[in-house]
């Protein structure tokens, strides 16, 4: 008796802890409190599943409200937090329970697509349409499911947003310190870059202390740009070999460290924790900083109460030598359609319009929240007239040639699983931050590991293609 | 509603008359029985659909090839084989493990507390009532205060420990220092709790046998070793079980305070790992089997203290 009461004490525990385990996120939470995401089951009815601000819910709800009044469809809308989003949606269609309309990263479009979760939209959206819709933002969302290769097959997405990771510059700073601000088309050289950033660090009230710095950039985000820069990637063109191991990524990268470990133009990794670089940046401490469409609104409620110290404007990143091309990275977030909706045809309707109705991208654009998607909205009367109106910087420009031209998907998100390069940041910063490891050294270790996990995300695609 | 027992079968009863008796009995019962079975099936079927199925599925689940969105693929022992080889998953786990430190410092801590609230100092129930504030705090909230105090420059722990002429670490972002950064912020935050059930044991230690071993000659250290320690032990034996299972399911604050898994990956528990795995890299049935793994080695943990904790049992007389 004792020995089956000790067994049965043993069995719940390991059922309570794999319960635990296995939850989402280890967050509280109320399953009963959870909205049905599933789709509409009466013919006009939908169901559209989203994160986002407040912004966001008003230029869909003007967006779906124009659309009920034009199809005669009835949209229930389903807000979740951001951070929760993607675990949510993997949980509903866990579930069966499929919303007919919801958001896509696209970097984690693959999976979805080899379990049939998303439909394929060629057939429902005219070329004209995707033609007027930037085209990195339609293809982060086509994928050729026979050879694994994103960018190319079928569209499985429309964009909600390209998102332009700008760089930028302190203008009250620079007229401050005399210095000639930086040409918006052309360009800096990492050479100029440093140059500027030295002029730019200073001790300010003369206490001895550092307190204004050229830049402060942290690596997890920022330093793509510059090794794109630098003629280096971390992935070859088909996405199959991890190239880190190359001299110039390896000085790029070098490069990138010593702008604090060497040249002392950013605050250091304890500065920088104390207030993050973000911060320091709208105190008016930081010279050089990212600038995305997603911070206007803040960058310009800050340029308004601290004039004295705080203005910026958008210009290229730096590239190695003169003439090089330089490129950041340019996110996207996409709008799917359930490839089992029972109004697929007016799921893929919404889904278009909610990616290039007017109204709702001025509403967004207006509110800063993001670029227009539309081209011919972007290239013409926003740029010309709205974005100056309604507190864009004035090389909003900038933003617009990313989205055309300079802007690259994040390395990991073209990828099936993006933990090859997640792997690339562990003990970065042995590199960055202490100099307790050369870049060579470290990338010189990492690739093998890398590759591995390269090769384990084709082996586990190949897998996921086969169980459908 | 009152139930009449039927009287006693005659020694004259027939076959039949037995028979006939008992159809009736059971007709006269069969409501009772309807209104049991319905009372245990209710815990029954709660236990099959919320632990023996997700269980049941979760065995499956491992030994497949499974994103988590498509089909299942039967792949036999092979993520098992994976996970032998994977160097992450023992570094989560050795992780985890090291967490554990702080179980018995933070116990012994708790007893500390508990003798000395337990006393009829003034203030008490301010002190009380502040040990266990932390408990009933956001663990999400806790975490980015500590993440505050634990800034290498100005962060109060360092702020602190400079008062005594100690240069701090940078304790986030020293691979040295991060897990036991992590191990004090735990401690903290569930001392109040260990130390109001310690409270509770202390003071339901009889009176009498403290004046008895007083009488005896027994000093403070040995009333304390000989008969408080006895006297809690079952709560000590309650708290390390379930801060142990807890402890192995550390993520919050890992996910919060070091969400990329710490300097060279020092912080990443296994639970943070797993999770990592089944939703970031879509690799469930792996993810699966190495929660499966984790509740079967604190599974054997659970079991060995119930084992020592039975084979140290006594009673007083």
């Amino acid at each position: 008796m004792r020995r089956k009461g000790l067994s049965a004490v043993a069995v719940t525990v390991a059922g309570a802890l794999l319960l635990a385990a296995c939850s989402s996120d280890g967050s509280e939470g109320n399953a009963s409190e959870e909205p049905d995401t599933s789709g509409g089951d009466a013919p006009n009815e939908l169901t559209f599943m989203f994160r986002g601000g407040e912004y966001d819910k008003l230029a869909y709800e003007t967006a779906i409200a124009a659309f009920e009044e034009e199809t005669g469809a009835e949209v229930n809308m389903i807000i979740t937090d951001a951070d929760q989003y993607a675990t949510k949606l993997q949980a509903a269609i866990a579930g069966n329970q499929v919303p007919d309309v919801f958001y896509i990263e696209s970097g984690r479009m693959q999976g979805y697509v080899y379990a049939n979760v998303l439909a394929d939209l060629s057939e429902y959206v005219d070329q004209a349409t995707i033609d007027n819709v930037w085209e990195f933002g339609t293809t982060a969302y086509r994928f050729d499911k026979e050879s694994g290769e994103m960018g190319t097959g079928a569209l499985y997405g429309l964009p909600k947003d390209v998102g332009p990771f700008g760089f930028g510059y302190n203008t009250v700073m620079f007229e401050e310190a005399g210095i000639e601000p930086p040409s918006p088309t052309e360009p800096l050289t990492f050479d100029e870059f440093v140059d500027i950033a030295k002029q730019l660090t200073q001790d300010t009230d003369g206490d001895g202390e550092l307190d204004q710095w050229g830049t402060g950039l942290n690596v997890t985000w920022n330093s793509q740009a510059f090794i794109w820069g630098a003629g280096a990637d971390w992935i070859s063109e088909d996405n199959k070999t991890v190239t880190v191991d190359t001299p110039e990524f390896a000085e790029a990268l070098q490069w990138f460290a010593d702008l604090g470990l060497v040249e002392g133009v950013t605050p250091s990794a304890e500065q920088a924790q104390t207030l993050d670089t973000y911060q320091r940046w709208m105190a008016g401490e930081i010279g050089f900083f990212p600038v995305a469409p997603w911070d206007i609104a803040t960058y310009n409620d800050v340029a308004a109460n601290n004039p004295e110290v705080f203005g910026y404007d958008v210009i290229p990143y730096p590239v190695a030598n003169e003439g090089d091309d330089w490129s950041t990275w340019l996110g996207s977030l996409g709008i799917a359609v359930s490839e089992n909706s029972k109004n697929k045809e007016l799921a893929a309707q919404l889904a278009t319009f909610l990616s290039t109705n007017l109204e709702a991208q001025k509403i967004l654009a207006e509110n800063k929240v993001q670029i227009p998607n539309l081209i011919d909205y972007a290239t013409g009367e926003w740029i010309e007239t709205d974005a100056e109106a309604t507190g864009w910087p004035a090389n909003s420009q900038a933003f617009l040639d990313i989205a055309m031209e300079k802007g690259r998907p994040l390395p990991g998100t073209w990828t099936y699983t993006p933990e090859w390069y997640d792997n690339f940041w562990i003990g970065i910063e042995n590199v960055v931050d202490n100099g307790s490891q050369t870049a060579a050294d470290f990338v010189a270790a990492k690739q093998p590991e890398m590759q591995m996990l390269l090769d384990q995300s084709w082996v586990s695609a190949e897998q996921a293609k086969a169980a459908g | 509603m009152s139930v009449t027992s039927p009287s006693a079968p005659q020694s004259t009863w027939t076959k039949a008359d037995i028979k006939a008796s008992r159809k009736a009995n059971r007709k006269l019962h069969r409501k009772e029985y309807i209104w049991a079975a319905a009372f245990m099936a209710a815990p029954v079927i709660g236990w099959l659909a919320f632990l023996l199925f997700p269980l049941g599925f979760s065995v499956y689940a491992s030994l497949t090839n499974w994103n988590g969105l498509g089909n299942m693929t039967f792949i036999g022992f092979d993520n098992y084989v994976l996970l032998v080889q994977d160097p992450y998953f023992w570094k989560a786990l050795w992780n985890t493990v090291f967490y554990m430190i702080g179980i018995p410092i933070g116990l012994a801590m708790s007893l500390g507390l508990a003798l000395a609230l337990a006393r009829k100092i003034p203030g008490r129930t301010f002190f009380r009532t502040v040990y266990y504030i932390p408990v009933i705090s956001s663990l999400a909230a806790i975490a980015i205060l500590w993440q505050w105090a634990y800034n290498g420059d100005f962060g109060l722990v360092n702020q602190f420990l400079s008062i005594f002429g100690i240069d701090g670490p940078n304790w986030l972002m020293d691979s040295t220092w991060s897990k036991p950064a992590l191990i004090i912020m735990a401690i903290w935050k569930g001392l109040g709790y260990s130390t109001i059930l310690y409270l509770a044991a202390v003071q339901s230690v009889p009176r009498s046998l403290y004046e008895a071993a007083a009488l005896d000659g027994a000093g403070a250290w040995r009333r304390f070793r000989t008969i408080t320690m006895p006297m809690v032990r079952p709560v000590t034996f309650f708290l390390v079980v379930t801060n142990i299972i807890a402890g192995s399911m550390i993520f919050t604050e890992i996910n919060i305070m070091t969400p990329t898994g710490g300097p060279e990956w020092s912080t990443a528990s296994l639970v943070w790992y797993i999770w990592n795995k089944a939703f970031r890299n879509l690799q469930m049935g792996y993810a699966t089997s190495m929660a499966l793994v984790l509740g079967i080695l604190v599974l054997i943990v659970t079991v060995i203290q119930f084992r020592l904790n039975k084979r140290n049992e006594f009673s007083i007389e």
